[in-house]
């Protein structure tokens, strides 16, 4: 402490300092000369025995100086300038190393920008380790965190794990009549108390606020506070309007306070504007389970011992649900840490492609700094001289390792200012992306690429380590170097280590990108799969309008809107089949029904649920899903609707070796059985990464609330789409038309999570291949360059042109098989990882693998070819005069 | 600065110097040399060049302070003189290097008996 204290003051005194030194010492000198001469040497003996015993005068001088001041930084300094003047004299070098390196800088934050906030980030309250969710999961089906508030209240007075829990619900609101609607919350009046939110303003809500019929309170955000009433502390006492689908009119909250900054909920990527009491919340919402709960563990409470207490808790929820369905028996309460906010369809659907990609980008990143290494070790290599001439003339071992340390941290530190740079806007773009792929309806989510000390402190993290990175190896053979050899003029072959090394880099960059494109392969044989191979249906080149039906219409009505508009809708050029149908493949929108079938007898509890659809004639036609057994729906149909088409879903489970057609099936709610007269092969309902699911087609040729058409064309279906919206709008009234689309669209939309590994997956694996291959030509264009002399020996010594174009051939395909050899083991394991983080990856066996290896040695061949070429044109006359 | 070899000559250095100066009390850097090569009986050849950054350190510890004055030919000179901190040091140092040199003397012993 007091040399530090010392060592500050002394940096600002330095040349005091150093006068008071060389005072110091010529004092000595002088002295030690006088007693030399005192002993009868000459004044010139004297003065060299006086310096000889001192030593080396320059060193104590050097030495002294360190211990004054911080030589750490002077010398930096001093490096720093040295190694800008050095980088300025080779700007090629210079400018390719700080590219790439800022490419996969910009692409590491990038994606860490948009990882961390809908991830890793902790919600910005009190402790938040502590706060747990309650969730219950159908088997196959997303976890759900949705309870009345009745369960709210037995499982707060109840328990004895949790300091707090407390609850919210959605809402939506209006600041003033006719406003935009905003996102808002009811939550319990203990929410913030629960999570540990400062206020800004005002107060926020209270247990107090929760009583029924009590004056209606509302809490607003910060950025809303700011972005609507511009951070007017008058805000409070003003009314504004709550909405509620299932409150007869809107109610009015009074603003109270204001949340503090940053705070927005806890559902990352759904922020909230506006948290309003429960005071506010129509009777008819109370009981109905659409509260999401959360709760403060108690210290020392684990959540396992959580889980313990709240599934005897919640026994008796669970044996009410029971009597009207029993598998809700097989549906415990789960307790889960809620950190770093809720689990969300947002979370869920792109945590493991986001893991995946995160884990790709940091090998582009490695394999980045494995080629800017060896394209300094080349250059290093060109330098040698003069490091042995400075080693020579006395400059020590760490200072020479400090010197180059010191230009890889200048070129990763640009590299590291541009990726920065260049993250923002891909970050930018990634979010638009990312979002576009959440179908949550009428919920768009919004995230913001942050830009704050966290990501900061990631660029700057990994800037440090590629420096480190790329800069080690160049270091450490420079120190290796002994002064002697290389200051004679290099002749032949570089020295072994150094080639050694050069060959090891390669190799190396050969090994990381086989494990990236073969992972990069797997995600786009994985989109490929999900989106060609498995649907059931053909996707291409069908058009979807949906269209709102009266819920008045009668039947007979319907009928002939269905009379009416079908012919319409074929007589559009280019339609080729139309169909009518309640919902259509891949579409938000579901129904499900427990099924009953003749002859097939099994326990009440044991009852599954079929997909449901109730479709018009030409419904298999027009999507293309195959009949193999019976036939489709037909017009006459219509006299005699108690029909039924089943899946092959179906016909296995319930009619495993019997014949299903002509016999009845009875559904859910309905008395009357259905006859079975057809078996469609299965096709993918809802889920699009699901497996098929049992399915019924009732006969319906138009459904009440809402119908889409389907249109199967023999061009682009979009083209169609002012025809078919002008049919349907001519028959269904204006402003029927709810949604134009096509099918494409409506599955690309579900697969937005493989779509966006698959396209980056895509190009890192790609930026991986044409990294690596630059570092194998770079190699072979300097081992070609260095041994043109020896090169032209072979040919004057009467080598063929094929021996020399072998001579590289071979170096170059010892590198890649070699590298391949290595880097496949990573592959298979980089497999196994990738399996882990999203569901069916792997299902592409090793398939991907083999087309990544191949691809890579293709691409090798490709950058083994200029130097090969240049080799071969090696004229020996000259190559032999050269030195 | 890393402990390597020299930092431990520094530490022998150290102590060398402390104990030259509570001996003499004020002095100049090249009358420090002397002093612990004339005490060495010049058995120790002392690179004089690497007193000074010995003497910056203890400096900069605060076990001796610096004084600018005229040597006895009237020349400028830097003198040195112990604190009282440097004596609590010293002596700390002298009884490490106490007990060090008994091990190191049993030691030797132990393998004369065993040769």
């Amino acid at each position: 402490m007091k040399r530090l204290m010392w060592r500050i003051v002394a940096l600002f005194r330095r040349a005091r300092i150093t006068e008071d030194v060389n005072e110091e010492i010529s004092a000595h000198l002088e002295f030690a000369t006088a007693d030399y001469v005192a002993r009868g040497l000459s004044p010139e003996d004297a003065r060299r025995a006086a310096l000889r015993s001192f030593g080396g005068v320059s060193q104590a001088k050097q030495k002294y100086q360190e211990s004054v001041a911080f030589p750490l930084i002077e010398d930096l300094l001093r490096d720093s300038l040295y190694a800008v003047r050095g980088l300025r004299r080779n700007p090629g070098v210079a400018l390719v190393a700080v590219a790439t390196i800022a490419l996969a800088i910009a692409a590491n934050t990038a994606l860490f920008s948009l990882v961390d906030p809908l991830m890793f980030r902790d919600l910005p309250v009190r402790d938040p380790a502590g706060l747990v969710e309650f969730t219950f999961q159908f088997p196959r089906d997303p976890p759900l965190n949705s309870f009345s508030l009745a369960n709210y209240a037995g499982y707060r007075d109840d328990n004895h794990v949790f300091s707090d829990i407390f609850g919210f619900a959605p809402l939506v609101t209006r600041a003033r009549p006719g406003d935009e609607p905003i996102a808002a919350e009811v939550v319990t009046g203990n929410f913030f108390q629960g999570l540990g939110v400062r206020t800004a303003l005002g107060r926020l809500l209270e247990p107090s606020d929760d009583q029924p019929g009590g004056p209606a309170t509302a809490v607003l955000s910060w950025s809303y506070w700011q972005l609507r009433f511009h951070g007017d502390a008058r805000v409070l006492g003003t009314s504004i309007d709550i909405e509620d689908t299932r409150a007869p009119a809107p109610m009015h909250a009074t603003v109270v306070g204001v949340a503090a900054d940053g705070f927005t909920g806890v559902v990352v990527g759904y922020p909230s504007d506006v948290w309003a009491s429960l005071s506010t919340v129509p009777d008819a919402m109370r009981s109905r389970g659409e509260f999401s709960l959360m709760a403060r563990l108690k210290p020392g409470v684990s959540i396992t011992q959580a889980r313990a207490e709240m599934r005897v808790l919640d026994r008796a929820r669970i044996e009410a649900l029971a009597k009207r369905d029993p598998q809700w028996l097989g549906v415990p309460i789960d307790v889960t840490s809620a950190r770093t906010g809720l689990s969300t369809p947002l979370k869920r659907q792109f945590g493991g492609p986001l893991y995946l990609l995160l884990a790709m980008v940091g090998g582009v990143l490695l394999l980045a700094c494995v080629n800017i290494g060896g394209l300094l070790l080349a250059r290093g290599a060109a330098r040698q001289q003069e490091m042995a001439v400075r080693i020579s003339l006395g400059a020590g071992r760490v200072r020479i390792v400090r010197q180059v340390l010191t230009e890889s941290l200048i070129l990763a530190l640009l590299g590291g200012i541009l990726g920065f740079i260049g993250a923002r806007i891909g970050a930018t773009i990634l979010m638009r992306l990312l979002i576009a792929g959440t179908r949550a309806p009428g919920q768009t989510p919004s995230l913001h690429v942050p830009l704050d000390a966290r990501i900061l402190g990631f660029t700057v993290a990994i800037t440090l380590i590629a420096a480190l990175l790329f800069g080690i190896l160049p270091a450490l053979t420079t120190c290796v170097s002994s002064p002697v050899p290389p200051l004679r003029p290099a002749v032949g072959a570089p020295r072994r280590t150094r080639r050694l090394f050069g060959d090891g880099l390669v190799i190396a960059q050969v090994a990381i990108s086989v494990a990236l494109l073969s992972v990069s392969q797997l995600s786009i044989a994985h989109l490929r799969h999900l989106r060609d191979r498995s649907l059931g249906f053909d996707r291409d080149r069908v058009l979807l309008v949906s269209v709102n039906v009266l819920p008045t219409r009668t039947r007979d009505q319907l009928l002939a809107l269905y009379g009416e508009v079908m012919p319409r809708l074929q007589a559009i050029a280019d339609v080729r089949a139309v169909a009518a149908s309640a919902t259509t493949p891949i579409a938000p929108g579901a129904a499900s029904r427990f099924l009953r079938a003749e002859g097939f007898d099994e326990p009440a509890q044991g009852r599954r649920r079929v997909a449901m659809n109730w479709v018009s004639p030409n419904y298999f036609a027009t999507y293309r899903t195959s009949l193999l057994a019976g036939r489709d729906f037909r017009d006459g149909d219509i006299a005699q609707p108690r029909r039924v088409i089943i899946n092959q879903a179906v016909a296995r489970h319930y009619f495993a070796d019997r014949d299903p057609i002509g016999r009845h099936v009875w559904l859910e709610n309905d008395p009357d059985p259905y006859e079975i007269v057809g078996v469609a092969a299965d096709a993918k309902y809802q889920e699009v990464r699901d497996p098929a699911p049992p399915t019924v087609y009732t006969f319906a040729p138009i459904v009440r609330g809402s119908t889409t058409f389907s249109l199967r064309t023999d061009a682009t279906p979009t083209a169609t789409a002012a025809d078919a919206r002008r049919a349907v709008e001519k028959v269904f009234g204006p402003d029927s038309v709810r949604g134009v689309t096509t099918l494409t669209e409506q599955v690309d939309s579900a697969l937005v999570p493989e779509r966006l590994l698959a396209l980056l997956g895509g190009y890192f694996g790609a930026a991986g291949a044409l990294l690596a291959a630059i570092g194998l030509y770079g190699l072979l264009a300097y081992t070609v360059a260095r041994r043109t002399a020896e090169i032209g020996v072979r040919m004057a010594l009467g080598a063929s042109l094929g021996d020399i174009v072998w001579m590289v051939v071979r170096h170059a395909l010892l590198l890649v098989l070699t590298g391949i050899a290595v880097g496949l083991p990573a592959a298979f394991w980089g497999k196994r990882v990738a399996g882990t983080l999203v569901d069916h990856l792997t299902a592409g066996g090793t398939v991907p693998i083999v087309v990544g290896a191949s691809a890579l040695l293709a691409v090798a061949v490709l950058a083994a070819y200029p130097p090969v070429r240049r080799a071969t044109r090696v004229d020996p006359i000259i190559a032999l005069r050269a030195d | 600065m890393s402990r390597d070899k020299a930092d431990v000559l520094y530490g022998t250095l150290s102590m060398l110097i402390l104990k030259t100066l509570a001996a003499m009390g004020t002095l100049h850097g090249y009358a420090i040399a002397r002093r612990i090569e004339q005490i060495s009986g010049d058995q120790l050849t002392l690179k004089q060049g690497t007193l000074y950054p010995a003497l910056v350190r203890l400096e900069q510890e605060g076990w001796i302070t610096p004084k600018w004055g005229a040597s006895e030919t009237g020349r400028r000179v830097k003198f040195y003189a112990i604190t009282a901190a440097g004596r609590r040091q010293l002596e700390a140092e002298e009884a490490e290097w106490q007990r060090a040199a008994g091990i190191v003397r049993r030691f030797t012993k132990l393998s004369g008996d065993e040769a």
